[in-house]
């Protein structure tokens, strides 16, 4: 069964002058019980579809099935079995870390407290406890977040950018808690992000959206099986060769210059290299070669184009 | 839904607005006072006027008012101006709650400010004016309640306001209680104002209510019941504001206007 079903869903955002089309038709499907990431450029259209989706805005048309609920007719209901983080941290500036869970849970209509001391133990927030939200560092603002999230066991999450601006060590930490949570608790995660480490690491399934509509959907693997370019080779030579060269090279699909680097990104590795090499050693003494599989950011790359 | 699930979400907003007032020096100041203050000028007018009791009365009773609607006002319109100021809409509309948690969960909290206010006003106006403002308890109950209902009511209008406007809304929450001051008499019988504004006065709960505390100093009433008066005219307006804030709601919904508090 779907977590999340959107049909042809359109956003328009209205003002007295202007109108803006922020979703045009989208069409998804999110599994239940994994992590599903949304990709895309800014100002693509994931954090309105997130907001669609967890029923703070309402979509110009199409429908939208979350849990097996209408988002606009059961929103209520809805409301009580998801939850949603964003990655800009902002809780009541006042309320301590303890506060704002307990708070929060209170609006649940959960009155069991251990679920709040749970949550800080789990989220290591246990020294910041009595420590105001704006007194919080970034990195244990963004903790209390997450663990806002999980306050009402939400059977589905949307974590909208959880890691943005954090330090790495930080951010590693986050997505090891997002892992387990998920782990323990069976939680369906719908993760928007610009790290693609981060949805290479965590995302079972990723759809792509650009300019408001899904461009590409699947697993890491189907997405990159998508393109036909399968490989990049990364050339360090001594000289500047005209780009134009490879244009009409077989198998060549794109070719990128930085500096005295030349990267191509060719179908397949085995058939291309030695062409490709024995053109450039024309030109120039080779320093290095680096050949790799194309990852989610060059898939990223292409499709945000 | 559990009714006892409904009462936590409710007081979910009493418990906040509780902590963060008493955390914030601005807000024990705005029980405190401004409304003292308000009594202590007015009373000194009185006093230079040289009032007889009945109006010295009269005039203190206005400023003990406004200062109550003023405070417990502004905690209904604090349930999403804290929000808004703390960028965490999002948060607080993505949780199941109804439009009716937040405003009574608010509206509670306005009340224990209000009647702090009161108390403090009513201590006030006996030691410095000599002037007692008390009613029998039971008529002095019901005239507050009154007061707190047009306090909800404004409350209710400045949420809705700012789900519709946005941030430059959040001026109505302190400018509609002094409008509502003007049209309903609060220094003056409302038999003074020019003829459309009268009537439109007699549309204002609180006119009504502040007659009826009035009519035990022996001022006039323009409606035979304006206790029952006011607490009609009172819940009808609550349904059909909370009606419109719900629309505004949707709107907002619509618009992108929650998220956008988020940014």
């Amino acid at each position: 069964m779907d977590a999340v079903k959107c049909d042809d869903v359109w956003m328009i955002y209205r003002s007295l002058f202007s109108k803006k089309v922020a979703l045009k038709g989208v069409n998804l499907r999110i599994p239940k019980g994994e992590i599903f990431g949304l990709l895309g450029p800014n100002g693509a259209g994931k954090t309105t579809l997130v907001s669609i989706m967890a029923t703070l805005l309402r979509q110009t048309r199409g429908k939208v099935e979350v849990l097996g609920m209408d988002s606009v007719r059961d929103a209520k209901e809805i409301r009580k079995r998801i939850n949603i983080a964003s990655g800009n941290p902002n809780l009541i500036w006042s309320l301590t870390v303890y506060e704002n869970l307990r708070y929060y849970a209170m609006l649940y209509g959960i009155r069991d407290r251990r679920i709040v001391e749970d949550l800080i133990r789990d989220f290591e927030l246990e020294e910041f406890r009595k420590v105001e939200f704006n007194k919080l560092s970034t990195g244990n603002k963004q903790k209390l977040i997450l663990a806002r999230a999980f306050i009402n066991d939400p059977e589905l999450v949307f974590l909208d950018e959880p890691t943005k601006g954090l330090d790495p060590p930080i951010a590693r930490r986050l997505r090891e808690k997002i892992v387990a949570m998920q782990r323990d608790r069976g939680t369906t995660v719908v993760l928007t992000t610009h790290y693609m480490s981060e949805a290479e690491m965590l995302c079972k399934k990723i759809a792509f959206i650009n300019h408001g509509e899904i461009v590409a959907e699947g697993t890491k693997e189907d997405l990159k099986k998508m393109l036909k370019m399968r490989d990049k080779i990364t050339i360090e030579i001594d000289a500047e060769i005209p780009e134009q060269k490879f244009q009409s090279f077989e198998g060549v699909f794109m070719v990128e210059k930085d500096g005295n680097s030349y990267t191509f990104y060719v179908d397949s590795v085995e058939k291309r290299l030695w062409d490709i090499a024995k053109e450039v050693a024309n030109h120039g003494r080779i320093k290095n070669v680096v050949v790799r599989e194309i990852d989610l950011e060059d898939v990223f790359n292409e499709l945000a184009k | 839904m559990s009714l006892r699930s409904e009462v936590y979400k409710t007081l979910g907003f009493t418990y906040r607005n509780f902590i963060i007032t008493k955390r914030n020096f601005f807000t024990i100041f705005e029980t405190l006072f401004w409304p003292v203050i308000g009594l202590i000028s007015v009373g000194l007018m009185g006093v230079y006027l040289e009032l007889n009791e009945e109006r010295f009365a009269f005039i203190l009773i206005g400023a003990v008012t406004l200062s109550v609607l003023q405070v417990s006002q502004l905690d209904v319109a604090y349930v999403l101006l804290f929000d808004i100021w703390s960028k965490s809409v999002r948060y607080t509309f993505a949780t199941p709650i109804s439009a009716w948690n937040m405003i009574l969960g608010a509206w509670f909290f306005g009340i224990f400010r209000g009647l702090i206010a009161f108390s403090i006003l009513f201590i006030a106006g006996e030691a410095l004016f000599r002037v007692n403002i008390l009613i029998p308890i039971p008529w002095l109950l019901l005239f507050l309640l009154g007061v707190f209902l047009s306090a909800m009511i404004i409350g209710v209008i400045t949420c809705s306001l700012l789900l519709i406007f946005g941030y430059r809304a959040e001026i109505f929450a302190w400018t509609l209680s002094a409008i509502f001051m003007l049209i309903c008499g609060i220094y003056y019988p409302v038999s003074m104002l020019p003829e459309p504004m009268r009537a439109f006065s007699y549309a204002i709960p609180l006119t009504h209510f502040l007659e009826f505390y009035r009519s035990f100093y022996g001022f006039e009433t323009s409606f035979e019941n304006p206790l029952l008066i006011g607490y009609l005219i009172s819940l009808l307006a609550l349904v059909v504001l909370v009606a419109l804030y719900l629309w505004a709601f949707e709107r907002a919904r619509r618009r992108g206007t929650i998220t956008q508090f988020s940014e």
